[in-house]
């Protein structure tokens, strides 16, 4: 149970797009965010940079002048400047050993030297940097360098420093702002891709309640693909398929058991007649004898009819199980055609085999289509008539046909003619060996076996009857 | 010879107990699985008659508790469903035969008869029944000395209702054994066969052999 819940597949569908509606949200956010970051910070760091540098490059230019300039470097190093944007630059200017020459007033207590970088070791390099945090929110840029005085060879070291706490407490609020919009987005978007899943699978609501009002008396309801959207229309096209299918099951369903009834009735009706008249009054041993030898009869057909029934049920129902294998079909029709042969002779039916192919379908199985085919052509045909069965191997099929020169069947008949019970000639209905299921069964030993049945006839001409076995399984 | 019928149905089990009986066989009669299977434990019995559909303990643990206290009584199981797994099941089990309900009796009897008979039927080259001679080594049939023009299945046929001869044999058991048709069909033709049969064997000679049991089968017999 635990297990199912955590599984994906039993999570809704409105949950599952939930999740990753808010998860592709969260990412496309985190990305833009942390390039909008990042640019920001890099931008006021390089500005920051370029600024502390200009003074850096300020004072080596000073120190460079001759003598006569020194007051203007004593001014550019001691007061303390306010840039327009940032907050202060602190300077300082450093002799041999260390020792302090210059600096911005409130530089020595703020930021004494031992906290700058060490310089690079040339008076021409690029400036060594670092921030400091110095606590209660001030951070500094801090950068060191040295510089040639005058023309000579002494080199005296730099110090500069820029405020940058303001900017740094504007970076923290920008990162605070661009998170509590990352939160309240993905919140939004959870809550609004969970009403937009819900809302495209309305339509799977409104099926579900088509499908409950469907009862096997009430199979006539239909969906109108229609008024479904694009993705349903397939599932109501195939849900209306599947109740066509549904309700031609039950109707055949309905026609088979009131065939049946009726198939029943027949016999058992005579059964009861005979017995009771029987039973009427005394009557001699042979009498007795001759209603028990009938009824006998008629319990072996009702036996058979039962045998056969179950036998089309299993078929149905795929629970039979082929014992197929290779075989001779010659061989195999040639057997069945001898079995029929004594009843071909005695009607005067001259009964004829032609072809050869070999067969992967189960042999029992095969004689009985072929049986079944060979008596209802045999007691079709009249005295002096034909019946022929033909192999053909075609490659992808095997071709098993019975034609005959028999009476025919008329065309409104024939596709009926597979269905449990169906006559074609309610005259004939009683031929004492008849269960009225021969055809159906050839029809399920085909089905069994992948293949079909065919039927084509002429009234007075004859009929063909084909069975196409598939090549292979 | 006894036989033990276990089953339940109160019309089956009479109508057993009476055919059988009438057959010549001693035949008792269990109505549930555990009554039956204390009688055939007993000694004595030379056959089991046996339903799977039973109440309280169906037939197949019947067989099996039989055949676990070693107990080799030859078993013919009835049973309803002739799905192939029901018998696999049970010829697994040990059981030695089974019949499909309904069937015919003549075909019990028939499998109770060949049950019994252990071993080969001894080897017969001449069979001869009255006045006809049947030489199953060479496919020869004579009455009164006369040779009996005979086609192969017409022969086969013959043959089998003389190996079997007081045999009622059933329409579905001639057309397995000479045609080798196992299903049952719509057709006629063991009939068919038979009438032809009958004119080349028994209408030109006085004394009929081949007889007609209505509603069950042929019998090949001397009849008075």
């Amino acid at each position: 149970m635990t297990r199912d819940l955590l599984s994906p597949r039993s999570w809704s569908i409105a949950g599952r797009l939930t999740v990753l509606y808010t998860a592709l949200v969260f990412v496309m956010l985190v990305l833009a965010m942390l390039f909008l970051f990042w640019s920001l910070k890099s931008n006021l760091e390089k500005e920051d940079h370029e600024s502390l540098g200009d003074e850096i490059a300020v004072l080596r230019l000073i120190l460079k002048e001759p003598r006569g300039s020194r007051i203007s470097l004593a001014q550019e190093v001691q007061w303390e400047q306010t840039t327009g944007r940032s907050g202060n630059f602190y300077k300082r200017v450093l002799g041999a050993g260390g020792r302090v020459l210059m600096q911005t007033v409130h530089m020595g207590m703020l930021l004494p030297p031992g906290v700058f970088p060490q310089p690079p070791a040339s008076p021409d390099s690029a400036p060594s940097h670092r921030y400091l945090f110095a606590g209660h929110g001030r951070v500094y840029l801090l950068m060191s360098a040295r510089a040639q005085v005058g023309r000579g060879p002494r080199v005296v070291g730099l110090q500069a420093a820029l405020d940058v706490s303001r900017e740094e407490a504007f970076i923290a609020n920008y990162r605070d702002r661009l998170l509590m919009v990352l939160v309240s987005g993905i919140v939004l978007s959870a809550a609004a891709g969970y009403a937009v899943a819900r809302r495209g699978l309305r339509p799977l609501d409104r099926i579900t309640g088509t499908v409950e009002h469907i009862t096997a008396s009430r199979l006539h309801a239909r969906m109108e693909p229609a008024r479904w959207p694009r993705e349903l229309r397939a599932l109501a096209r195939a849900f209306n398929d599947m109740l066509d299918r549904l309700g031609d099951s039950f109707a055949r369903l309905a026609q088979f058991s009131a065939d049946l009834a009726h198939e029943l009735r027949t016999p058992v009706n005579n059964l009861m007649g005979e017995a009771e008249v029987a039973l009427g009054r005394a009557r001699t041993a042979e009498e007795y004898r001759q209603v028990l030898e009938s009824g006998l009869e008629e319990y072996a057909r009702l036996a058979r009819t039962i045998d056969s029934l179950l036998f089309l049920a299993r078929a149905d129902n795929a629970e039979m199980h082929l014992r197929r294998s290779r075989f001779d079909a010659r061989r195999e029709l040639d057997a069945v055609i001898e079995y029929h042969d004594a009843v071909a002779q005695e009607q005067g039916v001259e009964l004829d085999c032609q072809g050869q192919a070999t067969l992967d379908a189960d042999p029992v199985l095969f004689r009985r289509a072929v049986s079944n085919l060979l008596s209802n052509a045999l007691q079709y045909t009249p005295r002096g008539g034909r019946v022929e069965a033909r192999l053909s191997d075609l490659g992808r099929t095997v071709v098993v046909s019975v034609r005959d020169s028999g009476c025919g069947i008329e065309a409104r008949h024939l596709p009926h003619l597979f269905q449990r019970f169906y006559r074609a000639d309610p005259a004939r209905s009683n031929h004492p060996d008849g269960t009225g299921l021969g055809l159906a069964i050839v029809k399920s030993i085909m089905a069994l076996h992948g293949g079909e049945v065919r039927i084509e006839s002429e009234p007075g001409r004859g009929t063909l009857v084909s069975l196409d076995f598939p090549s292979s399984a | 010879m006894r036989i033990l019928v276990i089953e339940d149905q109160a019309k089956t089990a009479a109508y057993l107990r009476k055919g059988l009986a009438e057959a010549g066989f001693v035949t008792d009669v269990a109505d549930n699985g555990i009554d039956g299977l204390r009688l055939a434990g007993g000694a004595g019995y030379d056959l089991v008659v046996l339903d799977v559909m039973l109440p309280g303990r169906d037939g197949w643990s019947v067989i099996e508790d039989l055949r676990r206290s070693d107990c080799r009584t030859p078993v013919l199981v009835l049973t309803a469903r002739d799905a192939v797994e029901d018998r696999v099941r049970g010829l697994e089990l040990g059981a030695d035969d089974y019949l499909v309900k309904p069937f015919a009796f003549s075909e019990l009897l028939a499998r109770v008869r060949s049950l019994l008979r252990r071993g080969p039927a001894p080897l017969v080259e001449v069979l001869q029944i009255a006045d006809l001679e049947i030489d199953l080594r060479r496919h020869r049939a004579m009455r009164t000395g006369r040779r009996l023009d005979l086609t192969p299945k017409e022969f086969a046929l013959l043959s089998l209702l003389a190996r079997r001869a007081g045999d009622v044999l059933s329409r579905t058991v001639i057309a397995e054994q000479v045609w080798d048709m196992n299903f049952d069909s719509d057709t006629n033709v063991v009939d068919v066969a038979i009438r032809r049969l009958r004119r080349k064997v028994d209408d030109p000679f006085v004394l009929k052999l081949i007889h007609t049991v209505r509603g069950i089968g042929y019998v090949l017999e001397i009849r008075s």
